[in-house]
């Protein structure tokens, strides 16, 4: 080697692709994982642009011309413009002040709220939409019932089936997304920046409005944006509460375009702006939200001590679980009581009693068994392979591997300006068609949600790799291990604890996943959250109240599994 | 085992060259420690040696074979190296024995066989009573044990060592001087040590090779480096230094500022009325009061230094004098705590001119 290297020595500064080959052995790995994700993040958006953009005759605008002359989906866009800001301002409003009464002030009980906030976050929204169907649907709503004995009025208090109705039941599943932000912030104002403004003269609430208040103004304003997007992207909860009423939003306007007969090309073209839109409020937010030294005061957070409530303890403790029951405990109890009785809007007597619907949704009813062997599967893999994923691409964004790594940031977290069913118009185009038609079989559901997990699963595991010390790797490749090796002897083991965070916050987003499987399920390859919407047309309460039950207990299991393993908590991981 | 030959070593980060045209031929078995600063360089050299980086200028040789180049470069872990990180790096999740057996896994070994070795590893750093704990359990001066036996173990060809001491308090960095100094006489490999710490350098290599600015300013022993060094920077890094500055007379004497004549070592070679720096060790300066002795010691050739005592501070093993000239000099000395004066008292400073070592002065 040495005799030829004069040889190559000349080229002083030429770094071709044949330096490569001795650089690292295990560079075929790094690479192809980063092919692999971007091919993932490209194809489907690839195929909407060009099928809202092409026609046989070559390039048109005619379908965006159709979509926004057309007053049925003008009004789904105006639809959801409104209820996507109401139920931003509904969830800042109650996730900041859930947050602030959580982290600054001598609340009691703040383990158990945190944790039902925690249960609220887990809910999967078409689930608690379905559950406040039963709660205050205008007839038979459990709670309308209760009003109508106690008044003795004809009248219904609630009807669910509005906008109003349909506005309330997402904000209920949105706060919890606002409030791990804010509580984040919270407790990094340091008192230090308070006690300045208390020397001043200010009472501790005067304190709390001109100073802690304007210091998480960037939080609120983030909150907002993620709560707007979350619902701007929610399908299922649109579609069991709005449809009823003929209310449109725009994903299910897209649904409705992919019902017979199919108009992907329309479809595509709607999806667009649902698009751009999500990706601007994500620019905003981050801009917002990058501002350091604004938003992140006081890094440390220091000591922090906590306004006493005194006397309004207890009003204050009973608004909050106010608030909670409404996410959680009517909702779980409904749920419960439907799953465990004959007649679900009776009471919950000894002769109303049953587990026939257990029976039934396991061992009888056609479609739950392969759904739940479905959702599983999908749910391990995607897991599993996500997460393999997921660690190679934040160790090569961490580790800086090639040139341009760094923008495979950008492609991991693409998913998250892609609201699932516009994914789900893409990969439908894609892989419909040859070279690679997965459309019937459950590996379009595997590819759908590998693409939208992998944002959770890359934050996840980058920000583990960051809390570990690079010399502890470069400590076994200088005695012999390569990349891989250290890779998988010391960095990922002592990455552990994160990665099984990440291994299940990715198997809870599948198996609750809804918006991208309603388009890309096939009958063989239903999936539990596609049955249970299935079954609301049938109107099998008892079955969709065990599903749901089943739904969330495997997901608590998993949360409690991986707390007790890493004996940590997982919700303040996940920002 | 193997040298080491740097040649026009050159690293850049965002156009600012880090390590910039370095050139260092280092022997078989030698011990050399990288001196200098904190971003001088050093141990952005040491990872270029470890292959954690590529050079974009240059060459690294081991053995004779090219082992970094801009176009080459041979991955770490089939370089025959080891290293010892300022960390420590000792992973937390193995056992002190399984941190010193996972090098060996790489080699063609029977279960015996590595255990063997481990277990006489971990003898030599007197660590086999402790071979089941986990780091968490060790303390700092223990895992920096771990750490040697895990380089150790592995019969590398080249080991680095970057600021492996800096971590741990003083008594147990003086100790572990010596512990790397006695290895390296019992193993005898390669090795390149990473350090600001003069005393370090001084009492673990047997030559140092000073950095600024990613370039390398001196290289030699010790003693060298410490009697003779070649730059200001060099007199001011290792050790003290009091820097004089004055222009030669035609009498081959060193004219300073005030109308002091001194005599400097190899000053017969300086042309007349150039201008020099000096570098005077505040050890090698001894204080008289008496006439009649700073007579005796101006008829042997000794530099004499009238002035006045400004400061002193008592060391126990020494005092550290501060002197004012005439001129508006002052002149730091270390003598030892035998003889005492007083700040104010007048006092005369002597220098044999061999002390007085000229240094460019960049």
């Amino acid at each position: 080697m040495p005799a030829s290297q004069t040889g190559t020595f000349r080229r002083v500064g030429y770094t071709g692709w044949s330096a490569f080959r001795f650089k690292d052995p295990t560079f075929p790995v790094w690479i192809g994982a980063a092919i692999l994700l971007v091919f993932l993040m490209l194809l489907p958006l690839g195929a909407i642009f060009r099928a809202s953009l092409w026609d046989d005759t070559g390039l048109t605008l005619n379908r965006y011309f159709e979509v926004f002359t057309n007053e049925q989906f003008l009004k789904a866009i105006w639809n959801t413009l409104i209820i996507s800001t109401w139920v931003g301002v509904l969830a800042v409003m109650t996730g900041a002040l859930l947050a602030f009464l959580v982290t600054r002030t001598d609340l009691p009980w703040k383990k158990p709220i945190r944790a039902l906030v925690m249960a609220s976050f887990v809910t999967p929204p078409f689930l608690g939409a379905f559950a406040w169907t039963l709660l205050a649907g205008p007839n038979a709503g459990a709670l309308n019932k209760l009003y109508r004995a106690v008044t003795g009025s004809e009248e219904a208090l609630f009807n669910i089936f509005t906008m109003p109705g349909l506005i309330f039941v997402m904000a209920l599943y949105s706060f919890p997304f606002v409030f791990s932000m804010i509580a984040n912030v919270c407790e990094l104002i340091s008192s230090d920046l308070e006690d300045a403004a208390e020397i001043l003269g200010a009472n501790k609430w005067r304190t709390a409005w001109t100073v802690t208040l304007p210091l998480a103004m960037p939080a609120l304003i983030g909150g907002f944006i993620l709560a707007f997007l979350q619902s701007l992207s929610l399908f299922g909860a649109p579609a069991i509460l709005g449809l009823p009423a003929g209310l449109h939003t725009i994903t299910t306007q897209i649904w409705a375009l992919f019902q017979y007969p199919p108009r992907l090309d329309l479809a595509a073209a709607f999806s667009v702006p649902l698009l751009l839109a999500t990706m601007a409020l994500i620019a905003v937010q981050k801009k917002i939200l990058g501002r350091k030294g604004y938003s992140t005061v006081g890094g440390k957070g220091g000591q922090k001590r906590l306004i006493h409530l005194g006397l309004g303890r207890v009003p204050v403790l009973l608004f909050v679980f106010g608030i909670l029951s409404l996410s959680v405990f009517l909702p779980y109890w409904i749920l419960l009581k439907a799953a465990l009785s004959k007649a679900w809007a009776m009471p919950l007597t000894w002769d109303n009693f049953t587990l026939h619907n257990f029976s039934f949704a396991f061992f009888e009813y056609g479609d739950t068994q392969r759904a739940i062997y479905n959702t599983f599967k999908l749910g391990i893999v995607t897991a599993t392979l996500g997460t393999l994923l997921a660690t190679l691409i934040a160790y090569v964004t961490h580790r800086n591997l090639f040139r341009g790594a760094r923008y495979l940031t950008f492609f991991a977290l693409a998913p998250l300006v892609i609201p699932g069913i516009v994914l789900a118009v893409g990969l439908f185009i894609v892989y419909t068609r040859p070279p690679l038609v997965l459309y019937g079989t459950i590996w379009i559901l595997f590819v759908a949600f590998l693409t939208k997990e992998m944002p959770i699963g890359f934050s996840q595991a980058e920000s583990t790799f960051k809390s570990i010390h690079p010399e502890l790797e470069d400590a076994s490749r200088i005695i012999g291990a390569n990349r891989l090796i250290s890779l998988k002897d010391i960095t990922a083991p002592l990455a552990r604890s994160g990665l099984i965070a990440a291994w299940s916050f990715i198997f809870i987003g599948v198996i609750r996943e809804l918006s991208a499987a309603i388009l890309l399920f096939a009958p063989s390859s239903k999936v539990v959250s596609v049955v249970i919407f299935d079954l609301k047309e049938e109107g099998q309460v008892g079955v969709i109240a065990v599903l749901g039950t089943l739904m969330l207990a495997v997901s608590f299991l998993v949360i409690l599994g991986v707390q007790w393993f890493a004996g940590r908590d997982v919700v303040a991981t996940r920002e | 085992m193997a040298n080491v030959s740097i040649r026009g070593l050159t690293k850049k980060f965002a156009e600012v060259a880090a390590v910039d045209d370095f050139h260092l031929e280092i022997g078989d078995g030698e011990f050399v420690s990288l001196l200098g600063p904190s971003g001088c360089g050093k141990t952005t050299t040491l990872r270029l040696l470890a292959g954690f980086l590529q050079p974009d200028g240059g060459e690294i040789r081991a053995a004779g074979e090219v082992i970094s180049s801009p176009v080459h470069l041979v991955p770490p872990e089939r370089r025959q190296m080891s290293m010892i990180f300022q960390s420590y790096a000792v992973w937390p999740h193995m056992t002190v024995a399984q941190n010193v057996a996972y090098g060996l896994k790489f080699k063609k070994l029977t279960k015996q066989e590595i255990e063997k070795k481990v277990t006489k590893l971990l003898g030599v750093v007197h660590l086999a009573e402790l071979k089941d704990r986990y780091s968490a359990e060790l303390s700092g001066g223990q895992q920096q044990r771990v750490a040697l036996a895990r380089a150790l173990v592995v019969e590398p060809q080249i080991l680095l060592m970057d600021e492996p001491l800096s971590n741990l308090d003083a008594n147990l960095r003086e100790e572990m001087r010596f512990e790397i100094r006695r290895l390296h006489e019992e193993f005898k490999i390669t090795t390149v040590y990473v350090t600001h710490d003069q005393a370090e350098a001084m009492a673990t290599s047997d030559r140092i090779a000073v950095l600024d600015r990613g370039r390398l300013v001196q290289v030699g022993r010790p003693n060298e480096i410490f009697d003779r060094p070649a730059t200001r920077f060099v007199a001011e890094f290792v050790g003290k230094a009091n820097i004089l500055t004055g222009r030669f007379g035609g009498d081959g004497l060193l004219q300073l500022g005030d109308g002091v004549k001194i005599r400097v070592a190899g000053g017969s070679e300086c042309a007349p009325s150039e201008r020099v720096t000096v570098c005077l060790r505040p050890h090698n300066i001894s204080l008289v009061s008496g006439d009649a002795e700073a007579r005796r010691l101006a008829e042997q050739n000794y530099n004499l230094f009238p002035g006045v005592i400004r400061r002193s501070i008592y060391f126990g093993d020494s005092v550290d004098y501060t002197m004012q000239l005439p001129s508006s000099g002052v002149l730091r000395v270390i003598a030892p705590p035998t003889q005492r004066y007083e700040p104010g008292q007048q006092i005369i400073a002597a220098a044999h001119p061999d002390a007085c070592v000229i240094v460019r002065d960049e």
